[in-house]
């Protein structure tokens, strides 16, 4: 695949982890936000290829992992009512509310539907409309104009049953609440691609000002997330003398 | 969900108001909705995220980062 492949070539993976290794004076503790980066860096191994001195603490990145419990209750509830056509992100599926989990609600006789895109829960409340569609509306940045465009589409096609249920989080919130936690060991972030795609950078200087961290934006490829290290350490280790 | 990927646009066409396009990714073909990049051409590599393109990608910066890439592995190994 075109600009994905030559991300994942053996030879710049080495010669990065070559160049870090040289680079790297004393112990770093880094975070990357996104749940895609982790599963990149635990896929190719990074982790153990990194040396020692680095440690990859895994961020708040993922919208499933830290939408809140009572909002899964709420997904739960919805789901089970009659006349409902529940519609989710797929990895939503899975995660417990109080009781149990959107896949257990489904296999009781709710109608619950994995939905790749926002746009594909309005095409099912054009199909049905006896029925009402509910879209669970999670995410960071990144799904926030995808799901707001269900909205817009649906009040353009004069949809009366279409209906959200929402629960959005954003990054930078989470980067300062972290940074501002006593204990906190994080010294420098691997942000994500996608997020700034959207949002842009203009939130990250004043944190790294704040802060004295470095922030780096990193795509999802093994070479993406080595290059993003090997820039975080170099303005770490050139920046310890100045703290 | 939680990526965006790369792929081509190879046909555009508006659908209840939207520009919608066909995306290849490699061989795989999906439904992608442009209402977000509008300059958007056949032929051009955007970034999908939930069915939806969120940039599109300049050939300029991929070459400028591919000679990048290239440079890195030209690094000795420690």
């Amino acid at each position: 695949m075109k600009f994905v492949d030559e991300y994942r070539q053996a030879a710049p993976v080495h010669a990065l982890l070559a160049e870090i290794r040289r680079t790297v004076k004393r112990p770093w503790v880094l975070m990357e936000i996104c749940g895609g980066q982790t599963h990149a860096i635990l896929r190719y191994g990074l982790d153990q290829l990194l040396p020692p001195e680095i440690e990859l603490v895994h961020g708040p990145g993922c919208p499933v992992c830290v939408t809140p419990l009572e909002q899964v209750d709420k997904a739960l509830a919805i789901a089970a009512l009659p006349g409902v056509t529940f519609t989710s992100y797929g990895d939503m599926l899975r995660v417990p509310g109080s009781g149990r989990d959107l896949f257990s609600v489904r296999a009781a006789g709710g109608d619950v539907r994995v939905v790749y895109s926002p746009l594909d829960a309005i095409h099912l409340a054009q199909a049905n409309p006896d029925r009402q569609i509910v879209f669970f509306a999670i995410g960071f940045e990144t799904t926030a104009p995808a799901n707001a465009m269900s909205v817009l589409q649906a009040e353009r096609l004069e949809l009366t049953n279409f209906s959200l249920l929402v629960s959005h989080v954003r990054v930078p919130p989470a980067i300062h609440a972290i940074l501002g936690a006593p204990g906190n060991r994080v010294e420098g972030f691997l942000a994500a691609g996608h997020v700034c795609a959207v949002m842009g950078y203009h939130e990250y200087p004043p944190i790294a000002e704040r802060y004295h961290v470095p922030v780096v934006v990193t795509g999802f490829e093994p070479v993406d997330l080595l290059r993003g290290v090997l820039a975080t350490v170099r303005q770490l280790e050139a920046g310890r003398e100045t703290r | 969900m939680c990526l965006g990927v790369p792929g081509q646009v190879m046909e555009i066409r508006q659908v209840d108001g939207l520009s919608m396009a066909t995306v290849d990714f490699g061989g795989t073909r999906r439904d992608v909705c442009l209402a977000y990049v509008p300059e958007a051409k056949v032929g051009d590599f955007v970034v999908v995220h939930v069915g939806f393109a969120i940039s599109i990608v300049s050939e300029a910066e991929a070459r400028e980062t591919r000679e990048l890439l290239e440079e890195i592995a030209s690094f000795p190994e420690a």
